[in-house]
Parts: C-alpha cells; sequence; structure tokens
C-alpha cells in the first residue's frame, strides 16, 4: 500500500518516545516491572502467533493459515490497545482474540468463527505455557462488545505499516548496490538466507516496543543490520550503509533495542516464568464484570430476535 | 449520542447503520452521524459488517476536498458513530430534479471534481468501486464529494483475485462484467464516463436489465469491441460474443449538444481495453478543461429545491434545511 506513511494515522496518531510508552502504562505498572512487562511484550507477541498458528491445525480450520501479516496486525492493535486502557479494564486473553478476529476482517483475510480464537487460547496456554484458561469467561456476547471495543480504544486507526515491505526495498536496494562497481565488496553470495534470516528478525521486533516508537523504514534497516550481524556478516553492509540516507542515530537505538529484546529472550524462562506473571494478572474490575453478565443475560432473553444498540 | 452532537433528527436507515442530522456544539456546523449496528444475531456472529470495517479503515487514511471526511468516532461499549460532514444533496437527485439546468460550465466543474477526488483515491492505490450518481455528495458550497467507501479497497495487495460482483450494474466497467478477477483503476474511470453522460442526457446511459443486457445497450451506442481494440478480451473468465442490436448512431449523434472536446473525453474513458483507457490524471489533462465555458465556480451549482441567487448559508442559519437523501443508504 503505497499511502504516504506520514500522512497515515498510524505515523500521526501512534509513534511515541519511550518516555510516553511507559507512562501511558502506568497503571501496569503499578502490577509489573519495567523488566516483566518487557517479558510480557515477548510472551503476547508468542501466545497471539501461538493462537493464529493453532488455527491451522484444528480440525475445522484445515487449509485456512493465518498470513504473517494478519498476525503482525493483531500484535499492533494489541500493544496499543494496553497503551490507552490496563490489563484490569479487559481481560488481554479477550482481546487478544478480538485483535486477531479483526485484524483477519481488516487485512481482508477469511474470517475465523470468533468463538475459534478462544478455543485455541484454552488449548494453547496449559500446553505451551502451563496456564489454565477458562473460555466461559469470555462468551461470544462479550466478544462481539469487545470488538467495538477495540476499535473505539484504536479510534478507528485500523491500517497499520509494518516494515516488511520497506524491507524488501531495501534488500532489493543492497542486492543491486553490491553488484555495482562502486561497492566496495564484492555481490552477495546466498541472498536467501539473508532474505529468511531479516524476516525473521522483523517478526521478531515484534516482541519489543520499536513498533510504536519508529517508522517501519527505520525497523527494516534496523532489523537488517541485526540479522546480518547474527549472520556474522556484518561488514558486507558497510559500502551500501553508506549510501542508504536515514537517521543513523534512530537506527542505532532501534537496533538497541532489537538486541537487548533478544538477550532477555534467551533468558526468559517462559515454560517458568509465565505461570507467575499471570499469576499477577489483575482481575477485570467490577463494573465490567457486571456489565458483561447483564449483557449475557440479556443476549439469553432474547433468543431470536437479535440485539440492539 | 455524545455531549457535542446534539441530534435533530432521523435522516434513515440503512443496511448496516442509522444515520442521524446532528449539530456539531463546538463548531455549530450540521454533521451526518452514522450509528452502525449490529444486525440480526446471525449477522452479529461476524461482529461489525465488513462493509463498514472497509469504510473505517479507509476514510481514517485519507484527507482530500473532494473525498468526504470522516470528522470524528464516538465509541460506546456496543456502538460506534461515525461522524462526517452534513451534505445537502447528491448528483442522482440533481439529475432526477428537472427544474434544474445544468450548463456546460456546471457540468465542467461536476466532472473536474468527481475526478480529482479519483485521481487522490489512486494515487493512494485505493479503488472506489462503486462510483455511480447517488455516491456522490453535494453541498451547499457546491462542493462534490465521493461516498461510500464500503466497496473500496487497496488494489495491487497480495490477494490480488477481487470478486467481479463490484459496481451497480449501471456503472459496471466490461472487464467487469465479463468476469474479470483482476482489474484496476479503469473500472472507476468507465463509472466517470456513465456519470458524465447521464449529466449530460438527465437519464442512465446504459440502463441494463442484466449483465448480458448491460453489454448489449453498451455496444449499441459504443458498437462492438474487436481483437485489435481489445486483444485480452476473448480471455475473460465469462467472455460471450454478442451482437449489437443495430448500428450504433454514434456518440456525436447522441450527445448532439457536446463539443468534441467532451466526446473525445468520453471516447477515452469509454476505451474498451482497460489497459489504454484514460486515467484520471491523463482526463484532467484532456483539452476539455482547456476550452470554454471553462468550469463554472463551486458555488453556482444548482441544488434541488432551491432559488439559484440566494442560496448562502441557510443551513447554518436555522438548521433546519431539509435533508434531501442521506449519506448512506
Amino acid at each position: 500500500m503505497a499511502m504516504n506513511f506520514w500522512k497515515s494515522s498510524h505515523a500521526q496518531q501512534w509513534m511515541f518516545d519511550k518516555t510516553e510508552i511507559w507512562k501511558q502504562r502506568a497503571e501496569d505498572m503499578k502490577t509489573y516491572s519495567e523488566d516483566e512487562y518487557n517479558r510480557l511484550n515477548i510472551f503476547w507477541a508468542n501466545f497471539i502467533t501461538a493462537v493464529a498458528t493453532e488455527c491451522a491445525h484444528s480440525q475445522a480450520n484445515v487449509g485456512c493459515k493465518l498470513r504473517q501479516q494478519v498476525i503482525a496486525t493483531a500484535i499492533v492493535y494489541f500493544k496499543r490497545f494496553y497503551l490507552r486502557q490496563s490489563f484490569r479494564d479487559m481481560c488481554p486473553f479477550l482481546v487478544a482474540s478480538t485483535a486477531l478476529f479483526l485484524a483477519c476482517k481488516v487485512e481482508e483475510h477469511t474470517t475465523l468463527s470468533v468463538s475459534s480464537f478462544l478455543k485455541n487460547t484454552a488449548l494453547v496456554l496449559p500446553k505451551r505455557w502451563g496456564v489454565t484458561f477458562e473460555t466461559t469467561s469470555a462468551k461470544n456476547g462479550v466478544l462481539y462488545d469487545s470488538e467495538f471495543i477495540l476499535v473505539e480504544i484504536l479510534d478507528c486507526c485500523l491500517v497499520v505499516y509494518h516494515p516488511q515491505r520497506p524491507m524488501v526495498e531495501l534488500l532489493d536496494d543492497f542486492r543491486l548496490y553490491t553488484n555495482s562497481s562502486a561497492s566496495p565488496t564484492s555481490p552477495l553470495k546466498d541472498f536467501e538466507s539473508i532474505e529468511a534470516q531479516c524476516q525473521k528478525v522483523i517478526n521478531d521486533t515484534l516482541r519489543c516496543d520499536v513498533g510504536l516508537i519508529y517508522a517501519p523504514h527505520i525497523i527494516a534497516i534496523s532489523s537488517i543490520l541485526v540479522a546480518m550481524d547474527l549472520m556474522g556478516r556484518g561488514e558486507e553492509l558497510e559500502g551500501w550503509m553508506v549510501e542508504v540516507d536515514v537517521d543513523m542515530e534512530k537506527v542505532a537505538d532501534c537496533t538497541d533495542q532489537i538486541y537487548k529484546m533478544y538477550t532477555l529472550w534467551r533468558s526468559f524462562d517462559e515454560k517458568e516464568e509465565v505461570k507467575k506473571l499471570m499469576a499477577k494478572l489483575p482481575k477485570p474490575n467490577q463494573q465490567q464484570m457486571t456489565q458483561q453478565q447483564q449483557h449475557h443475560h440479556h443476549h439469553q432473553q432474547q433468543s431470536s430476535s437479535g440485539y440492539h444498540m | 449520542m455524545s455531549k457535542r452532537y446534539e441530534t435533530v433528527k432521523h435522516l434513515g436507515e440503512g443496511q448496516f447503520a442509522n444515520v442521524y442530522l446532528a449539530k456539531d456544539l463546538e463548531s455549530g456546523e450540521m454533521v451526518a452521524i452514522k450509528k452502525i449496528k449490529l444486525g440480526s444475531r446471525e449477522e452479529a456472529k461476524d461482529g461489525i459488517n465488513r462493509t463498514a470495517i472497509r469504510e473505517i479503515k479507509l476514510l481514517k487514511e485519507i484527507h482530500h476536498e473532494n473525498i468526504i471526511t470522516l470528522r470524528d468516532v464516538i465509541g460506546h461499549r456496543t456502538s460506534i458513530q461515525l461522524v462526517f460532514d452534513f451534505m445537502d444533496t447528491d448528483l442522482e437527485h440533481v439529475v432526477k430534479d428537472h427544474s434544474i439546468i445544468l450548463s456546460p460550465a456546471h457540468i465542467k466543474n461536476i466532472t473536474m471534481q468527481m475526478l480529482l477526488g479519483l485521481e487522490f483515491l489512486h494515487a493512494h492505490w485505493i479503488l472506489h468501486r462503486d462510483l455511480k450518481p447517488n455516491n456522490l455528495l453535494l453541498n451547499n458550497m457546491g462542493r462534490v464529494k465521493l461516498t461510500d467507501f464500503g466497496l473500496a479497497r487497496f488494489f495491487g495487495s497480495p490477494n490480488r483475485n477481487y470478486t467481479h460482483q463490484v459496481v451497480t450494474r449501471w456503472y459496471r466497467a466490461p472487464e467487469l462484467l465479463y468476469g474479470a478477477r483482476s482489474y484496476g483503476v479503469g473500472i472507476d474511470i468507465w463509472s466517470v464516463g456513465c456519470i458524465i453522460a447521464e449529466l449530460l442526457l438527465r437519464a442512465p446511459i446504459f440502463p441494463g436489465e442484466s449483465d448480458i443486457d448491460q453489454l448489449v445497450k453498451i455496444y449499441n451506442v459504443l458498437g462492438c469491441p474487436t481483437e485489435e481494440s481489445w486483444p485480452t478480451m476473448k480471455t475473460l473468465n465469462s467472455y460471450v460474443s454478442i451482437k449489437p442490436d443495430s448500428e450504433t448512431p454514434g456518440l456525436n449523434f447522441i450527445f448532439s449538444a457536446a463539443p468534441q472536446d467532451l466526446i473525445d473525453l468520453l471516447i477515452g474513458m469509454w476505451t474498451f481495453d482497460p489497459v489504454k483507457r484514460l486515467t484520471c490524471t491523463q482526463s484532467l489533462q484532456m483539452d476539455y478543461f482547456k476550452s470554454q465555458p471553462y468550469c463554472c465556480l463551486d458555488e453556482e451549482l444548482p441544488l434541488p429545491n432551491q432559488k439559484p441567487p440566494k442560496r448562502t448559508r441557510r443551513l447554518e442559519e436555522d438548521g433546519s434545511h431539509p435533508a434531501r437523501r442521506l449519506i448512506f443508504e
């Protein structure tokens, strides 16, 4: 999509500096330390990916594999939601399922039945993280409401710019450059594995906050840097990096955050720690529970006529 | 509603929304508020209607004076209300109101505003896919705005195969009638040609009663495409060979009062081969826009049921101007 990024709702409303982000999370910072929240960031992204991937395995949804872009959009929705709301306001498992549901629609993907994401949640959580989850707390009626709530909290900003597209262009440029006579390095070998590694790093950037801070092309360049470095081929970038017109200070900072996330991820024993983190998760506040129950009740009463607003 | 907006009246109910006329207490302007509803329980299973999602998603990103503005979004626990500019009427009403005289300068102005809005959409890789007179709104300042983005979507996205069941039949391009699954900006330009013709004739030019009849109506006016004029025609999914009913009288005969530069514009917009059809930018560069009579001023455009000379801000003054039509149906 070739819309002007700088005029998009993404650029105008959803890019912050680091201090702003932590300020907006103040309510949840009463429960979690910054380090714990960073671990949660990794967990939520893994969890949402797992719920989405589980769909491909379940019998009812054979052949319905969610594209990476849908998953990425859902993770961004989730992160944006919890900038404006706290875990106490709405159950994060419900928000995750709703985010996937909405992302499917926005990215023009086949709709999965709304409850299937919650069913997958109940499947995936104990299996991978040893956490139990009751779907009864999030019946369908509530899920429909949750979509309205999500869209509202997102302020209707549904188009998300991902770094994948600029990355493809940048890699192309990189390859052409190393093929040219201007290049101090020799033409790239094994370009496919570079592409694959970059793709992997770019998906991993969803596990930290860079998507809320930097424009997609900054994240793309940083991902290329990290990917080449992880492959031990960092020096091959030298000539090209000089040619690329980009704010190197931002790239350096973004790269730094990606490395920090990898370091944290390596030390993060999900099987052990997620249980503890989830035990601390604040219960949804009383007011919301009452509304959910009322709504559920209301839903049962009106069996065939549907419910009105 | 909300504290900022005071509901004036219910304007109408559409497939997935109720529309209200309201007053924005902050700016004093009239607005149209579209309240998206959950349908029956069966429909509710899919949550917010996909059409509504598309509309919200696109309008939140595009800002142009010839495209309807999503001014605000009011959220409640169980509903979303979209606040749009209030528009007094639409081109369908203008065309059907025979007390209105559309001069060549009026038509040139409307055509240009239409093309400017559409050019902006296309430059942002968005196809409207449902252009027709009642999706072109007109306000009392003579501003034309494209609306109803429920079918619009980004083109060039990975899933390139689109449905061909878009665009109200009378405004549908021949490649869509032949079941093309991959199409581009040409489908919108074809519709613009049909709308210009309708402004001239005050009746739809190709009022087909079925998809086949639609092609017959088109070929009766334009003649049949040939291998030469449209080489890929026979590769389309539902291609059938169609013979026109009669000899084609030619566009000069049908639009006997139209100058040649306008006929040339229509010929360019109705080129059978989508690849050779004019784009918005090319259309705007045609001689038609460089010749006299030039476009009238926006505020000179006529509105239904209003006395032409003194028609300034009645709406803002008393807020009681009859809403001719709703923004969305």
